[in-house]
């Protein structure tokens, strides 16, 4: 009987664990997706911009804001600026979306552990 | 004949749908649905300040310069003038700014407008769905509230599924009735098809009647009428029902001879067999083997009764009157009656061939009486479930 009480209880304390780790990767998950939000918002901004700069004529004024400061800046050196800052974007998007695809899988198999878990808490507690 | 064989299942829909549970999915859609119009709230004010700057910025370049009141600080102005006025700093997003004109610039302003306007267009599709949402959450709430149920029937012989809801206990019956019609139909026209054989025996016999028992004859052929209307239901009723009905009708009667053994009104067996002779031939001649009935006439003779009543594949039993309308009606007919049905009888008229000889009528009540019972209680559901096609018109026809 004792021993298939502190069985029990191990299982309920591996429980615990399990839960804890589950709600952390379900944090993770959540962060991951606003990050995801923000840089997709940015790529969309600077797609535009893009545009725009196709837009001007070579000999336009353009102006970077770093800080207070307004910097006068070429246009072809803006576009490349653009350009990279693009493209940084879009590697990092892809980044998120390997690494999101790794922490649901995580949690699927979180989520599985726990059931098994649980299952044995209850065929325990039938036994007893 | 067993129960009709057919799975089904009752549900009602508070267990499927819990209650809370489609309350809080009303709520999160309602939540959800705030949360876009609140950003679309935001969108139409971005595009009104679009349009009122875009107004400025064609009127900026009308003077040379402007005497304005410039801010300065959080809460002070003073007077100052805006000079070049067609020069415009423009931001372009992340932080690049560009030099342009008032033209340049409306246009800059107006691509802006028009990319704010497929964002609303957009969200108003979005919202749209998430209305739909609400709504089929809300008409599941209120069914769950009502407290509806949700019936399925899964049957054998054809596939498909029904889905009914109807409340709680009276609808119930239908759809199970429903359900039986096409489960027993096979089992129910083996027996129709029996008691048409047995029907046709008696009158041959002549007997004499009882004119009590046909009330009792009457209320037996009421349940099997009842149920095979209802079997020849899933079956193109319009086709079938009043070809059957005949046949349930002479059947129902026959079945009641059975019982009674040899006791039926003629009259009244004469007239509906008259009546539904030619369908009833049709079903029987197609339904059993032709071959069956020359043999069994060969063998009949004087045991026409115990044959035709132990047969209820009912070949013999109307033997020389009977035989011929068969034979003659068999080339023409060739109905609509299911090939599926004839395997199931034959094994059975065997069945009921051996015991013919045994030449007890008590088996064949016994046989009667259990596969009756079992009709009836199906019957009985059937027929209360559809009380105004089968027995408006059993009554008329009775009449």
């Amino acid at each position: 009987m004792s021993s298939s009480s502190t069985a029990l209880r191990e299982l309920q304390r591996d429980l615990e664990n399990k839960a804890n780790d589950l709600s952390k990767l379900q944090k993770d998950i959540a962060k991951n997706h606003q990050v995801r939000k923000k840089y997709t918002i940015q790529l969309g901004e600077n797609e535009l911009v893009l545009k725009e700069l196709d837009l001007l004529n070579e000999d336009a004024n353009v102006y970077k804001l770093i800080g207070p400061v307004l910097v006068k800046q070429d246009l072809a050196e803006a576009n490349a600026n653009v350009r990279k800052r693009i493209e940084y974007i879009s590697a990092e998007l892809k980044r998120l979306d390997s690494s999101l695809q790794d922490l649901e899988e995580k949690q699927h198999s979180k989520r599985e552990a726990i059931l098994k878990v649980q299952q044995r808490i209850q065929a325990g507690k039938a036994k007893a | 004949m067993g129960k009709p064989e057919m799975k089904g299942t009752v549900t009602s829909l508070s267990s499927v749908f819990p209650p809370e549970e489609v309350q809080k999915a009303a709520k999160m859609v309602e939540g959800k649905l705030s949360e876009k119009q609140s950003e679309m709230n935001q969108l139409k004010e971005f595009i009104a300040d679009n349009t009122s700057l875009i107004n400025l910025v064609q009127k900026l370049p009308d003077e040379l310069h402007h005497d304005i009141m410039v801010p300065f600080g959080k809460a002070a102005f003073f007077p100052g003038r805006l000079i070049h006025t067609n020069e415009f700093l423009v931001l372009l997003g992340e932080n690049y700014y560009a030099d342009r004109t008032a033209k340049q610039t409306v246009e800059i302003l107006k691509r802006r407008g028009k990319s704010l306007m497929s964002k609303v267009d957009a969200l108003k599709a979005e919202m749209q769905d998430l209305k739909a949402e609400a709504s089929f959450f809300d008409s599941t709430a209120s069914e769950v509230a009502d407290d509806l149920v949700e019936i399925r029937e899964y049957e054998e012989d054809n596939s498909p599924e029904r889905v009914s809801q109807s409340g709680p206990v009276e609808l119930e019956s239908p759809s199970v009735a429903e359900a039986d019609n096409k489960v027993s139909a096979s089992e129910d026209d083996e027996y129709a098809r029996l008691m048409l054989r047995l029907e046709e025996l008696e009158k041959e016999e002549l007997a004499a009647e009882d004119d009590g028992e046909n009330d009792e004859d009457e209320d037996e052929d009421a349940n099997a009428n009842a149920t095979e209307t209802e079997t020849d239901g899933d079956e193109d009723e319009d086709e079938l029902t009043e070809a059957a009905f005949h046949g349930k009708k002479d059947e129902g009667y026959s079945s009641l001879d059975h019982n009674q053994r040899y006791l039926e009104s003629q009259p009244r067996k004469q007239l509906q067999q008259s009546k539904g002779k030619d369908p009833m031939n049709e079903e029987m001649s197609t339904k059993y083997n032709h071959q069956d009935l020359t043999n069994q006439l060969a063998c009949t003779g004087l045991t026409a009764e115990p044959v035709t009543k132990g047969n209820y594949g009912g070949e013999i039993p109307h033997g020389r009157i009977v035989h011929q309308d068969t034979k003659m009606l068999n080339p023409p007919v060739n109905a609509s009656v299911p090939s599926g049905k004839k395997p199931v009888q034959t094994p059975k008229s065997e069945f009921d061939s051996s015991k013919a000889f045994t030449g007890s009528i008590i088996e064949h009540t016994e046989n009667l009486e259990k596969k009756l019972p079992e009709q009836k209680t199906t019957s009985s559901q059937a027929s209360d479930s559809k009380p105004s096609k089968p027995m408006s018109r059993f009554k008329m026809q009775r009449k």
